[in-house]
């Protein structure tokens, strides 16, 4: 899988593409406006990730560059501006999904996986994991073939482990991906704990392997 | 309140009335002692002329004495007596008062007098002349009614001038304060007053212009520095979170390690939102909102409050919500739902165990309360930064955006504590 990071900042670049890389993707950079108008000429990508606050440009017109050439690389939106207008706009022209400086890698990851998902597998979007399967389009799983009846925030938190599959990921991340944006407003995370035992307890009911792992005793990692 | 004009008028009839008051006896005065040296000029012509009248008949002495006791009988006016005074002697004048005999009423008159010798076929005589003279209350209430006339002459014409100047003269003045009043900072777009031709005026617009222009620059810039500053340090905040997602995967990390980074997670998230917060207040003050939507307040309130209802079954909170059906407002969509999610997760974050929270939403306001031990400082609730209670940890900036949301849809925002219950009162 080809991911091409149209980021400015060094550091950020590097750190999305070291946790990246230890899945199968292969990370490219374009720091500037320019270096990235090439690339997405030249080769093509899986996913995006594109920083639409460029020094030398606005990365609106890369996406708009994108549709021009009727490309149907992925593109997730990254940017430091939570301005409502950009994310109408840019989802308008064709981005898959924005997101919101600072996020976490986990997040970001997760969030590639669906689109990647999305694009490659339209119409038969289901991923399987020996006795598990999840139907991505209609949101449901199967467990030996015997359907499992999730919420819609077990659902949530399974795939995000799936996009994050051998990854740690504490419970705070999880917290802030289940709440949104005011997650630091509620005074314990405790809700995380309960979606979690909920799920494990379905998943295990149904004959499912136990995949999602307690770590350090409130991170989580799905073993796959 | 008075008006600046009415309080000059007041000082200026007080001082005419002064004026005026003090001419009366002026003019008084002015006017008797005219009368009196005019009338005293009739008595010396009428002596004069009788002096030389009688000397020019040349008649015997008992046809004078006759003439005189006939003259001193017919003409009150004048008297001719024998006196053995000298002919040099000077003329002496008085002033008397004297009953009217021809009139029934009570009536007073005045007389100024002269007294002469005068030499008849070689004798002397001394010749009174009288002359009646206005009386001097007379003359004071003329002159009086007179001046009091004058005076609400005046001060009739103050007003009616009063009235035109206010409205004429103080214009511009209207005019720069009509512009005050309308003026907001928020707005920050700058007055541009009249040109006067009054230099006062223009000179107080050139100085309110330099101080408004200030004042604006100096917002602005205060502004754009909030905005700024909560833009680059997105940056920063993005390298940290994802470093420590990075840090995180490595092996072998204790669980001491691992509790280390949760905790900076959970304070970099902290960072991360009142920084967001920040952002959201400076944009909510830049109008970068557009407000002209149509919300259907209710099913958004349905919505927020189905969002958290987790939260609300975490604590065991009691929700007692009465919700009516399609109150409707004109405003923000993502600025009311933040307003609504501020106001429900303070009451579930600043409420007891199995405490009760209180949403009422009907067309003239929104009402939510939740159970709480003590009150909360009324002046201090919706300043940033300024936790009014101390078992906090959010951003200190929930109520401020509150206020500030509430102040951009022009609604009014109360609190209240009450049978240990704070509520807040939002009325459209």
């Amino acid at each position: 899988m080809k991911i091409l990071i149209i980021e400015d900042e060094n550091e950020l670049a590097d750190s999305i593409s070291e946790y990246l890389s230890e899945e199968n993707y292969l990370c490219e950079f374009a720091r500037t406006f320019n270096q990235a108008l090439e690339k997405i000429e030249s080769f093509n990508y899986d996913c995006i990730l594109l920083d639409i606050m460029l020094p030398d440009g606005n990365g609106m017109k890369i996406l708009e560059e994108l549709k021009k050439q009727n490309k149907q690389d992925g593109v997730i939106i990254i940017s430091a501006k939570n301005a409502l207008d950009d994310k109408i706009k840019g989802l308008q022209i064709g981005a898959d999904d924005y997101l919101t400086k600072p996020f976490h890698l986990s997040e970001l990851a997760a969030r590639i996986y669906s689109v990647i998902r999305r694009k490659q597998f339209g119409n038969s979007n289901t991923v399987r994991q020996n006795e598990l399967e999840i139907d991505l389009l209609a949101k449901t799983i199967l467990v030996h073939n015997n359907p499992v009846i999730l919420t819609k925030k077990e659902f949530d938190l399974l795939l995000y482990f799936i996009g994050n599959k051998n990854r740690v990921i504490s419970k705070s991340t999880l917290a802030e991906h289940l709440s949104g944006d005011f997650a630091d407003m509620l005074d314990n995370h405790d809700f995380v704990y309960a979606h979690i035992k909920n799920l494990k307890k379905k998943l295990s009911e149904a004959g499912c392997e136990s995949y999602l792992k307690t770590v350090y005793g409130t991170g989580y990692k799905w073993e796959g | 309140m008075n008006k600046l004009l009415n309080k000059s008028l007041k000082s200026f009839t007080i001082y005419a009335l002064i004026v005026l008051a003090a001419s009366v006896p002026a003019y008084l005065y002015l006017v008797d002692s005219i009368w009196l040296r005019e009338l005293d000029e009739h008595n010396e012509i009428v002596a004069d002329r009788m002096e030389n009248e009688l000397n020019k008949l040349q008649l015997s002495e008992t046809e004078l004495n006759q003439s005189i006791v006939l003259w001193n009988k017919i003409q009150p006016g004048t008297n001719l007596q024998k006196t053995n005074l000298d002919i040099g002697r000077k003329d002496s004048t008085y002033t008397v008062l004297r009953k009217n005999p021809y009139v029934t009423h009570e009536d007073i008159d005045r007389f100024r007098g002269l007294l002469r010798v005068i030499e008849i076929n070689g004798e002397n005589y001394l010749l009174t002349v009288e002359t009646n003279v206005e009386e001097t209350e007379e003359t004071v209430v003329a002159i009086a009614v007179l001046t009091f006339l004058f005076f609400l002459i005046m001060v009739v014409g103050f007003l009616i001038l009063n009235r035109r100047l206010s409205v004429k003269l103080w214009q511009p003045f209207k005019n720069t304060l009509a512009k005050l009043k309308a003026f907001n900072l928020n707005s920050q777009s700058n007055i541009s007053f009249e040109k006067s031709t009054i230099l006062e005026f223009e000179e107080l617009n050139v100085a309110l212009n330099k101080l408004i222009e200030h004042t604006v620059s100096v917002y602005k810039s205060q502004k754009e520095f909030t905005e700024n500053a909560s833009h680059e340090l997105q940056t920063p905040l993005a390298i940290i979170k994802n470093k420590l997602d990075i840090l995180l995967q490595k092996e072998a990390l204790t669980d001491r390690q691992y509790q280390i980074i949760e905790d900076i997670n959970k304070a970099l998230t902290r960072v991360s939102r009142i920084n967001k917060n920040l952002l959201l207040l400076a944009k909510i003050e830049n109008h970068q909102f557009d407000d002209s939507e149509t919300i259907n307040l209710s099913e958004l309130t349905t919505e927020c409050i189905e969002q958290l209802q987790e939260h609300f079954s975490n604590k065991d909170l009691n929700l007692k919500s009465s919700i009516d059906e399609d109150c409707v407002v004109t405003g923000n969509s993502i600025l009311i739902e933040i307003l609504i999610n501020n106001l429900l997760l303070n009451s579930i974050r600043h409420n007891l165990l199995k405490g009760t929270v209180g949403v009422k939403l009907s067309k003239s306001g929104f009402i939510i309360s939740n159970s709480g031990r003590a009150a909360l400082e009324q002046e201090e609730l919706f300043k940033r930064f300024k936790t009014a209670s101390d078992e906090s940890s959010g951003s200190g900036l929930g109520l401020a955006i509150v206020e500030q949301i509430c102040k951009r849809h022009q609604w009014k925002i109360n609190y209240e504590f009450r049978q240990d219950t704070h509520t807040f009162k939002i009325s459209f």
